[in-house]
Order: C-alpha cells, then sequence, then structure tokens
C-alpha cells in the first residue's frame, strides 16, 4: 500500500497500535530500523511480527512485506523488458530521470539531516567522503570507512 | 559465477544502507556499466519508487533479472533480505533486553554523510542533460522539485513526469 519504509510507518502505526503492542514499543521498533542496516519496512515487520506472535509472528510479518513489492516488480521489470525499444518506453524513461534525481536529492538531504541539528562533524565527514570519491576511492570501502570512522566521532 | 556476484553486491549494499534509496549511490557503482545501462538504471530505480513495497527488494529483483533472469531475481532478493532480517532477529533476541547499542548506531551515523554524498552523485548523474541546456529537463526538474516540495507524493511526481516525457521526447 505504500512505496517506501517511511512512509509505512503511519499506515502500521495506526493498525498495530493498541491492537498488537504498546505505542512505546511501536516507537522502538521504528528507532531500531533506523539504526540497523537493511530495508526499513523489513526489519519493522519483522520486529512487530515478534512483538504480536514471537517467532512465528515474524516470519508471517516477513512474508507479508516481501510478497507484494516483489512480485509486482516481477511483472513491471519483465513488461520493461518487453518494452525497452519502444520510443515512448525512451520518452518515459528520460521525463522520469529529472524527477527522480530531485527524489534523491531531497532523500539525500533527509538522510543527512534527518531531523537533528546538523554537526561540524557530520559536514567535514561529507567532504572527505567527497573528497575521497573524486580520489577515485571504491564507494564501499568509503561508506564502510565513513561508518567506522562514526564510531569514533559521534559517541 | 554471475550469481555469486550478484549475491554478494546486494549482500554488501544492504549492510551499508539503511532504506531502499539510500542504496542507490553504491548500486549504481555496482551494476551500472556491468548488467545495466545508465537508462535501464534510472527505470529500476524509478519504478521501485512508485510500486508500492520496499524499494529496496525491487531493486534487488530489476537489477537481478538483468543481470541473470529469474534466477538472478532470486539471488538478488535473497542478498537484500539477508542483512535486515538476520540483524533485526539479533536485535529481538538480544538487543531488545540490553537496550540501544551505542556502538551501532554511531556506526549508521557515520555512515549518513557517506551515502548521502553517494546519493547526490546519482542525482548529478541523472541531471547531466541539463548541461547542455535540454530545456525539457530543466522544466521537469523544476516542476518535480516544486511538487515534491508542496509534498505531492512522489509516486505521483515520477509518473507525471514520465508521462511527460513521452509527449516531450517525440
Amino acid at each position: 500500500m505504500t512505496s517506501s519504509g517511511p512512509a509505512s510507518v503511519g499506515f502500521i502505526y495506526r493498525e498495530v497500535v493498541g491492537r498488537m503492542m504498546e505505542e512505546e514499543r511501536f516507537i522502538e521498533a521504528v528507532g531500531f530500523s533506523n539504526v540497523v542496516p537493511g530495508s526499513e519496512a523489513l526489519k519493522l515487520a519483522m520486529f512487530i511480527g515478534y512483538s504480536a506472535g514471537g517467532m512465528g509472528g515474524a516470519i508471517a510479518a516477513l512474508i507479508g512485506a516481501i510478497l507484494p513489492p516483489t512480485v509486482s516488480m516481477l511483472l513491471v521489470a519483465l513488461a520493461v523488458q518487453q518494452f525497452q525499444d519502444t520510443p515512448w518506453m525512451r520518452g518515459f524513461t528520460r521525463g522520469i530521470a529529472p524527477a527522480l534525481a530531485i527524489l534523491i536529492a531531497m532523500a539525500a538531504w533527509k538522510v543527512f539531516h534527518n531531523g537533528r541539528r546538523i554537526r561540524k562533524r557530520a559536514v567535514l565527514l561529507a567532504l572527505l567522503c567527497l573528497l575521497a570519491l573524486l580520489i577515485g576511492f571504491p564507494p564501499g570501502l568509503v561508506v564502510l570507512l565513513a561508518g567506522i570512522s562514526g564510531i569514533w566521532l559521534f559517541r | 559465477m554471475d550469481l555469486l556476484t550478484l549475491f554478494w553486491i546486494f549482500l554488501k549494499v544492504n549492510l551499508l544502507s539503511v532504506s531502499g534509496l539510500a542504496s542507490i549511490g553504491l548500486l549504481h557503482h555496482e551494476v551500472v556499466g556491468r548488467w545495466l545501462s545508465d537508462e535501464q538504471f534510472t527505470q529500476a530505480v524509478s519504478f521501485a519508487s512508485i510500486l508500492p513495497g520496499s524499494d529496496a527488494l525491487q531493486l534487488a529483483m530489476f537489477i537481478g533479472i538483468r543481470a541473470h533472469g529469474i534466477a538472478g531475481a532470486w539471488i538478488a532478493l535473497l542478498g537484500s533480505l539477508l542483512p535486515p532480517t538476520v540483524l533485526m532477529l539479533g536485535v529481538v533476541l538480544l538487543l531488545y533486553r540490553l537496550r540501544r547499542e551505542a556502538w551501532i548506531s554511531s556506526f549508521v551515523e557515520g555512515l549518513t554523510p557517506a551515502v548521502a554524498v553517494l546519493m547526490l552523485s546519482v542525482a548529478w548523474k541523472l541531471l547531466q542533460p541539463a548541461l547542455s541546456l535540454d530545456w525539457r529537463v530543466i522544466l521537469l526538474a523544476l516542476g518535480s522539485w516544486l511538487a515534491l516540495r508542496s509534498n505531492l507524493p512522489p509516486a505521483a511526481v515520477l509518473l507525471a513526469s514520465g508521462l511527460a516525457g513521452i509527449l516531450l521526447y517525440r
């Protein structure tokens, strides 16, 4: 029903708080899912599923979170492959690129800012990462190093 | 071999980012040129944002199919599923009692500047045609920015921009 983890938080809140868990535990679930790496929607599903029905609940919630996106994407991916070379598909892709760029840029700002006061250290780290990427360091390594330096910088 | 690489890439990308859209910087670097063109990558991210459900899983499906057909899709999916489920299970079973583990949250806080910079680099790449003063790109980017600022749903904005593209790029 929603297109991403953050968007689904409000929706899940209405469904589960009071019925399956208290508000405080829900906030904890959202907090954890922001801290643990990987897809947000899945982590929420695990946490809430576990609170509601133990291991079985976690697995049930997980399957519910996995099926709709994967099946719909499978169909779309196959369709896109089919129409790849049609002029309207090319137009659609070129048209969607600027919107996607803006969406990504705004999401990048949100990731960086995330409701906190921006710290000088974070800005410095961002500049260092930019520099490392421009020099040609592999992105995976840059992200990993940034995370490790975060353990010291953001204690 | 291809399948193993695919699995490793998605495992790595999902270990180093906390949400779907945040992973595209790393993902772009790993898959564009190897399995996907820039154009196909745009399609993958767009449809993952438009379709309901987890973006990360949908990116895995789309890219997996391109790389190695249906088998590729399942392998990429598995790689994306393992980090969040295994780690969250750990959180549920252990940290639940120990409360928040401080170093993990510092680690993730350290990731975010790097992830944000990588995301910007992908956005920058997508906007490249604007440098040749293609007015359509500028128009669509400005329109999308205004629409997203006024909190229109991203899926609707993307679709509208894509449809406008069909008309503008005939």
